[in-house]
């Protein structure tokens, strides 16, 4: 990213409470008390679906808006209606968005309201029951993919058996075979592990995250605890 | 009983001179009320109610009431719409009738009052300690809630009626000025005075017409009811009245009332748009300045200045932008703004169990009620983001237009949600006020007054708006209203002085736009 730029890209999440120290390259929400009362309500087996829905999307969408921050901009001179002139920014480079099937496409709609017909590549990663590691079943991405800038949506980082994080590692490694630089990736997920965390970012630590809430850790069956459940389902 | 409109029998010629009134320039809009619909019990708006606050967001003046009372048939609907036909020139008027607040009955009243055996002329059949609550808060610019009473049932209905906003309020029934809790809310206290002749001769003809009730049954029910009181409390209440007005033939009494009203109105009028556009501009009364106010002094709550947020301003700004794109990020922007202005609501600790079985200390939203006013028109570009934010609360609008004339504004009209309507509940009520920009502010002025007059706590409103001119009428608003609170996407420097020129026949006037800004945001999201 341009180091002159006309407005500094986020700084690191300062909200240390559930890993400390935190990686470099992952960056949080602002902890507040309403962000807090949006996850008490997707968190609650009690939530309807309907519910479900609108909240998680709200997340999503201030996730996104996170992430994007991190795209570069550049200075741009307009000339407003009333006849001023303005020195703003302009977006630069293109993006678009990569999910993790299944859970991961639960969040293209909150990331097509924020990046308006933004678009949108796909990848099934799967367990191989043989060497127990995750495989590549099913990729789809925009021919120019490597000369984009790519929002990688999975809502949950460390779910799932060992290696924790193993999917989204197995996507990054995915997408660099595509050509896309590590720099270029940035990871959106709603919740994340620390145990996730410190995996993927011990094994890519350019690429950003961008986290809504860390929690504590996985239970014996490798859910994340608190956790809100399997995501996928609950759509 | 009710009043009909007594057209048939009163000689009714009425042609005013309002030419005085089209001569005065300051005067409150023109409009023509010669050809209104008169309900009772409704607030009529006209082209909309000035300023009635100064600018330190005091009311200046409560609303103008008028009493007439008279014997039944006397005519005293008759004069009061001819009181506002005449008037000419009014902002809002409600004609507010004794009959709404008949008691509650009883299961052996109703029997009784079904059998048409019920005293209803009698004083206590009406329920003075409400009427005069209900008619207080009106005349404080307050909102009341009137009671309803039906006559087919013979009582009172379950669900009230909402009022709010009238300069004049005009209270018409035969115990009028009975009440001295009553007496002492009126500005101007009529009796309409009629022969007891004409006033049964009138109310035979309508009863007979208008409800099919035979001759025996009224003159039984006049003499054993209407007249008794008509001479034991009627009459003797106009000793109470300032004027006497003639039954009949009045069109001289009418025209001097008007003129009283009209005069005491105008004594009233208060015009600040100027001084609060440009504030530093302008000397305050005691001849000091108004400093131009520091971003501290202003309290606003401004978006962090992100990259994003710098992109959205930019393609908001250019005027080239497409109107799509004005569009969505209009959208995009308003969602921003109104999850970050959640911090000013309240938050409880909230536990709860996760589908994993773990629990979660957590929070939620504490606020009882909540709910958004948009102030039409270009508040209405922040609905959508409000919408994305919150699935099911309530929405109101306020419609606030500059007048064409001196750029006053006028409120035209008022839809707020119920939460806010009923007292109790607006005292609790936290509301979010969207508007897109506070320029000279004097729409968001009124849209704040508004809600004070019904109950809802300065710090419970949350003002959301895309920019804020710092020069502009914002620091008037924050030194009226110290406890709102206001987040915006962004802070201009300056407003800029203009002249609108003259359009569709009306004159020009002096406009501010603000710099660099935006250019009209609602121009640029609906047309």
């Amino acid at each position: 990213m341009a180091t002159s730029s006309p407005v500094p890209p986020p700084q690191p999440a300062t909200n240390k409470s559930q890993m400390n120290p935190l990686p470099p390259s992952v960056f949080t929400l602002p902890q507040t008390a309403q962000l807090e009362a949006l996850y008490t309500i997707i968190r609650s087996k009690e939530t309807s679906r309907g519910d479900f829905l609108f909240y998680s999307d709200r997340i999503i969408r201030l996730l996104v808006e996170e992430g994007l921050n991190h795209l570069p901009v550049v200075k741009k001179v307009v000339e407003t209606p009333t006849g001023a002139t303005y020195e703003g920014v302009g977006f630069e480079g293109k993006i678009c968005g990569v999910s993790i099937l299944r859970a991961g496409e639960a969040m293209e709609a909150g990331l097509r309201e924020v990046c308006r017909s933004v678009r949108i590549g796909k990848i099934l990663i799967q367990r191989d029951e043989e060497t127990a590691l995750p495989k590549l079943f099913y990729s789809k991405f925009p021919q120019d993919i490597a000369s984009r800038y790519v929002l990688l949506l999975d809502p949950m980082l460390g779910k799932g058996r060992v290696p924790t994080g193993g999917s989204a590692i197995k996507a990054i490694e995915v997408l660099m075979e595509n050509g896309v630089p590590e720099e270029r990736i940035i990871f959106i997920n709603l919740i994340s592990a620390p145990e996730g965390l410190r995996n993927f970012c011990g094994k890519y630590p350019l690429v950003k995250v961008i986290t809504g809430w860390i929690d504590q850790g996985l239970n014996e069956k490798a859910y994340i605890i608190p956790g809100l459940g399997d995501f996928g389902e609950r759509r | 009983m009710t009043e009909s409109d007594w057209e048939g029998l009163v000689v009714s010629s009425h042609t005013l001179n309002l030419k005085w009134i089209q001569e005065s320039k300051t005067m409150p809009p023109k409009l023509d009320t010669t050809g209104l619909q008169i309900k009772k019990n409704t607030v009529l708006v006209s082209h909309g109610r000035p300023p009635w606050y100064d600018e330190a967001g005091n009311r200046i003046s409560d609303a103008f009431v008028v009493g007439i009372a008279g014997g039944s048939g006397s005519g005293k609907t008759h004069v009061a719409r001819q009181i506002v036909r005449s008037l000419g020139s009014i902002p809002s008027v409600i004609i507010l009738s004794q009959d709404s607040f008949y008691k509650k009955h009883t299961p052996e009243e109703l029997a009784i009052a079904h059998a048409n055996l019920f005293d209803f002329d009698h004083p206590n059949s009406i329920d003075m300690d409400l009427f005069s609550a209900c008619l207080k808060d009106l005349k404080e610019c307050k909102q009341s809630n009137i009671p309803v009473y039906s006559f087919t049932t013979h009582q009172r209905e379950e669900e009230g009626k909402y009022l709010y906003g009238a300069a004049i309020i005009i209270t018409e029934g035969i115990m009028a000025l009975q009440d001295s809790k009553l007496r002492d809310l009126y500005d101007l206290k009529l009796f309409v005075q009629c022969d007891s002749d004409l006033m049964l001769a009138r109310r035979l003809k309508r009863d007979v017409a208008e409800r099919g009730r035979s001759v025996d049954g009224i003159l039984e029910q006049y003499l054993r009811f209407v007249k008794p009181a008509y001479d034991n409390y009627v009459l003797p209440s106009q000793r109470h009245a300032d004027i006497i007005v003639p039954g009949s033939n009045n069109q001289v009494a009418i025209e001097l009332i008007c003129t009283h009203i009209q005069r005491k109105l105008h004594e009233r009028a208060n015009h600040f748009r100027p001084k609060m556009a440009i504030p530093h501009l302008y000397q305050s009364p005691s001849g000091k300045k108004f400093p131009e106010s520091t971003l501290e002094e202003l309290q606003l709550t401004v978006m962090p200045k992100t990259r994003q947020l710098e992109g959205i301003f930019t393609i908001l700004r250019s005027k080239t932008s497409s109107r799509q794109d004005f569009i969505f990020f209009v959208d995009r922007l308003s969602t921003i703004l109104v999850e970050h202005a959640l911090q000013f609501l309240p938050y409880a600790d909230k536990s709860v169990i996760t589908p994993t079985e773990a629990s979660f200390a957590g929070t939620t939203m504490s606020a009882k009620h909540v709910c958004g006013v948009s102030i039409l028109r270009s508040g209405g570009a922040l609905e959508r983001g409000f919408r994305r934010v919150f699935n099911n609360v309530p929405m109101g609008s306020l419609l606030v237009q500059s007048h064409g004339e001196h750029g006053e504004p006028l409120m035209l009209h008022v839809m707020l949600p119920v939460c806010v309507r009923q007292r109790h509940l607006a005292e609790e009520a936290f509301v979010f006020l969207l508007d897109a920009q506070i320029g000279t502010g004097a729409a968001a002025f009124m849209a704040i007054r508004v809600l004070l007059d019904h109950g809802v706590k300065q710090e419970h409103i949350i003002f959301v708006t895309f920019l804020v001119a710092r020069g502009g009428g914002i620091s008037i608003l924050r030194r009226a209203f110290p406890r709102i609170k206001i987040v915006t996407g962004g802070v201009d420097d300056a407003m800029q002085e203009g002249w609108l020129d003259s359009y569709q026949g009306q004159d020009g006037r002096q406009v501010w736009a603000m710099l660099p800004g935006l250019g009209q945001i609602g121009d640029r999201y609906y047309l």
